[in-house]
């Protein structure tokens, strides 16, 4: 489910769990790396992505949503 | 320190703005433009909160440049045809003409401007239009224009707060309580007047693609303030429609203005353009009309149901292509890994989620505000999509800024805070936290489901007498496991009582149903058992109001003459 985060690129910035409209994204304070932690809460807004300054979150939509 | 910081975190304010998403963003500016000291509450961070923090593409204005279709009074026309028993016109006259010039005006200045690079409108028609009212823009980044404006004014912003209940005092309302959905702090918030702008109710109704997030609109969007307002003693009006749209198979997303307003044609499986049998519009009729048209031929056995965009010249479907991305910035992510490319491909599409949204563009449904957007609660004011008047984007911004002015003007005329009933904060706090104590019981997420199946099947697109009979008593035996929900931590916690709001909604909208004996806007209320639209009777709106613990049932008839300018 979307977003997909990519732990190389995310510098824990926490913009992305700020953003989301939907409490999705949590940012792990520890590790400074963002957690999509409810996936299946996810509405595709893509504020994530357009505000992520390192490009580290790319938007894969499941094939259930694909392929039904 | 004062007793109430007993409970928890206490903050004062001039003007409280519930909601920071299109219309809380403007009501927000207008009231500290006006004076007020404004404090503006979301559940999210406001620079991308709610349906459109991700961006929009669209803004439906008349511009008076001339043409007849393109001044006040068409507008005002159109809206009393397609939209005629639900929008009122003299509040729409006040709160959205009225407000219009100075809306486009404000886009402008805070840098994002309705207008092309080179200075002009790119206008198109769709859904029930009488001429090209939409003007396609580049809204990607306009919410967090607006939000950088709220703050620029000088608003408190307090984020990653749900609010759970109106306070009130001597009948009017004193403030709000709500907690950080991180922290699990308590907020108590105090205010003179407020703007009520938590948007519409998703997550109602079953989802096609059994995802219940994957709604039209923002699924954090349930119905808080209709629910609250409501609760308060607040009128709501409009609730018994069922809103649908049609969207590509598989997501739930806004695009459909776009396509049909680039001249994208809906085809059947046989290749057959089937919406001028519906419609004289066609594939640019009221979206009622397309949900209909789609629904018809699926169930005909003419299905699936298509968009064809292929015939559109290269430099259509470019502009197409930019401005879905515009107002779901995802969709042609989801087009390109579905493998489609529209000008060679059909998009499959399909009848979306059901909501609690109002049956036009032109006016929604909730809470019910007059032409200063007041609700019938002294001190409560409300815009967007929660209001019976506003939404969409430009009557939402019209709104939400008319909303913020009118409720400036009465924190003005208001010397001092309201006292705070204490025994109030104790009961919102007790209601609320209990399921997070609780060790075994049902889930918001089993809770949802029920209440999503029982209102699709009984307040869906085939509705009777007795089917919501039904579900009235379905929703009284759901009411009682409102005790047994559980949540395991405050993100739960949440959205526990969104599930709560939601069912709140139901209720509201399954009560006016049964009223309003009578088909309107097609399957947006569908009565099987009085399948004709009957204007000597039903011209007009379903009124609801608490009462002695009861819902109180009223008629407001409405008019449609153009009122003077
Ligand atoms: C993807 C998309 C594209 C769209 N494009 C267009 C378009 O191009 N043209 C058009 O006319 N319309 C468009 N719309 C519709 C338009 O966006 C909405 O009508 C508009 O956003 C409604 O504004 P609102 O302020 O009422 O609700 P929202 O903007 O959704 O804001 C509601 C806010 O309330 C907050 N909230 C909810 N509950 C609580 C609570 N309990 N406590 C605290 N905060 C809470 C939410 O977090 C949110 O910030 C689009 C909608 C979507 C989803
Ligand atoms: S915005 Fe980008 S860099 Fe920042 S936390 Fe999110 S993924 Fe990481
Ligand atoms: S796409 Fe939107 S809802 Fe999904 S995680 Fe990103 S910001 Fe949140």
């Amino acid at each position: 489910m979307p977003p997909r985060i990519d732990a190389a690129k995310c510098n824990g910035c926490g913009t992305c769990d700020r953003h989301c409209p939907i409490d999705v994204i949590e940012l792990d304070k520890g590790k400074r790396l963002a957690v999509v932690k409810y996936p299946d809460e996810c509405w595709h807004c893509g504020s994530c992505r357009l505000d992520c300054k390192e490009g580290a979150v790319e938007i894969v939509f499941p094939p259930r949503m694909l392929l039904v | 320190m004062s007793s109430l910081e007993q409970y928890g975190k206490v903050f004062e304010t001039d003007v409280l703005v519930v909601g920071g998403g299109l219309a809380g963003v403007n009501a927000a500016i207008a009231a500290a433009e006006n004076g007020a000291k404004v404090t503006i509450v979301d559940k999210a961070a406001i620079e991308r909160s709610g349906s459109m923090g991700g961006g929009i593409d669209h803004f439906a204005a008349y511009l008076e440049t001339g043409e007849q279709w393109d001044t006040r009074q068409a507008y005002l026309a159109y809206a009393g045809k397609i939209a005629r028993g639900a929008v009122n016109l003299r509040v729409i006259d006040k709160i959205y003409c009225g407000e219009l010039p100075a809306a486009i005006e404000r886009l402008a200045r805070i840098g994002n401007p309705l207008t092309q690079p080179d200075g002009t409108y790119y206008r198109t028609q769709s859904l029930g239009q009488p001429g090209p009212y939409m003007i396609n823009f580049n809204g990607k980044h306009l919410k967090p224009r607006l939000a950088k404006e709220a703050r620029r004014t000088g608003c408190r912003v307090l984020e990653k707060v749900a609010v759970t209940d109106l306070l009130t005092s001597d009948g009017a309302v004193s403030g709000v309580i709500g907690f950080n959905i991180r922290t699990g702090e308590v907020i108590v918030i105090r205010a003179k007047a407020l703007v009520l702008s938590t948007g519409n109710t998703n997550r109602l109704f079953e989802n096609p693609t059994g995802l219940p997030f994957n709604t039209w609109q923002c699924p954090a969007d349930t119905g808080a303030a209709q629910s609250m307002a409501f609760r308060a003693g607040a009128a709501v009006a409009n609730m018994e429609y069922l809103r649908l749209t049609v969207v590509p198979k598989g997501f739930s997303a806004a695009g459909l203005n776009a396509l049909t307003g680039m001249g994208g044609k809906l085809l059947n499986a046989l290749g057959e353009e089937f919406m001028p049998r519906y419609h004289p519009a066609g594939n640019k009729a009221p979206r009622f009309k397309l949900v209909e048209g789609v629904l018809f031929e699926n169930q005909s056995g003419r299905g699936p149901v298509f968009m064809d965009c292929r015939h559109l010249s290269r430099e259509d479907l470019e502009h197409l292509n930019r401005t879905l991305g515009y107002d779901k910035d995802t969709l042609p992510d989801f087009i390109r890994q579905k493998g489609v490319d529209l000008s060679k491909d059909l998009l499959e599409l399909m009848v979306s989620e059901g909501m609690q949204s109002g049956p036009s563009e032109v006016c929604a449904s909730g809470i019910k505000i007059d032409e200063e957007c007041a609700s019938t609660l002294p001190a409560v004011y409300a815009a967007g999509d929660c209001a019976d008047q506003t939404r969409c984007c430009s009557p939402t911004i019209a709104g939400g800024y008319a909303a913020g002015k009118g409720a400036a003007k009465y924190a003005q005329s208001v010397a001092e805070l309201r006292p705070v009933d204490e025994e109030q904060i104790v009961n919102a706090k007790e209601r609320v936290f209990a399921p997070l104590k609780r060790e075994e019981g049902l889930s918001h997420r089993e809770f949802e489901d029920i209440l999503r199946k029982i209102l699709w099947e009984n307040l869906g697109v085939v509705r009777t007498d007795g089917s919501i009979r039904n579900a009235l008593s379905k929703l009284d035996k759901l009411e009682a496991y409102k005790d047994r929900l559980v949540a395991r931590n405050l993100h739960e916690l949440m959205r526990v009582n969104e599930a709560q709001e939601m069912l709140q909604v139901g209720r509201l909208s399954a009560v006016a149903s049964l009223h309003r004996k009578e088909t309107r806007f097609g399957v947006f209320h569908r009565r099987v058992d009085y399948p004709e639209t009957d204007d000597a009777n039903f011209c007009g709106q379903i009124v609801l109001q608490k009462r002695q613990g009861e819902v109180k049932v009223t008629f407001n008839p409405l008019t449609y003459e153009i009122p003077e300018a």
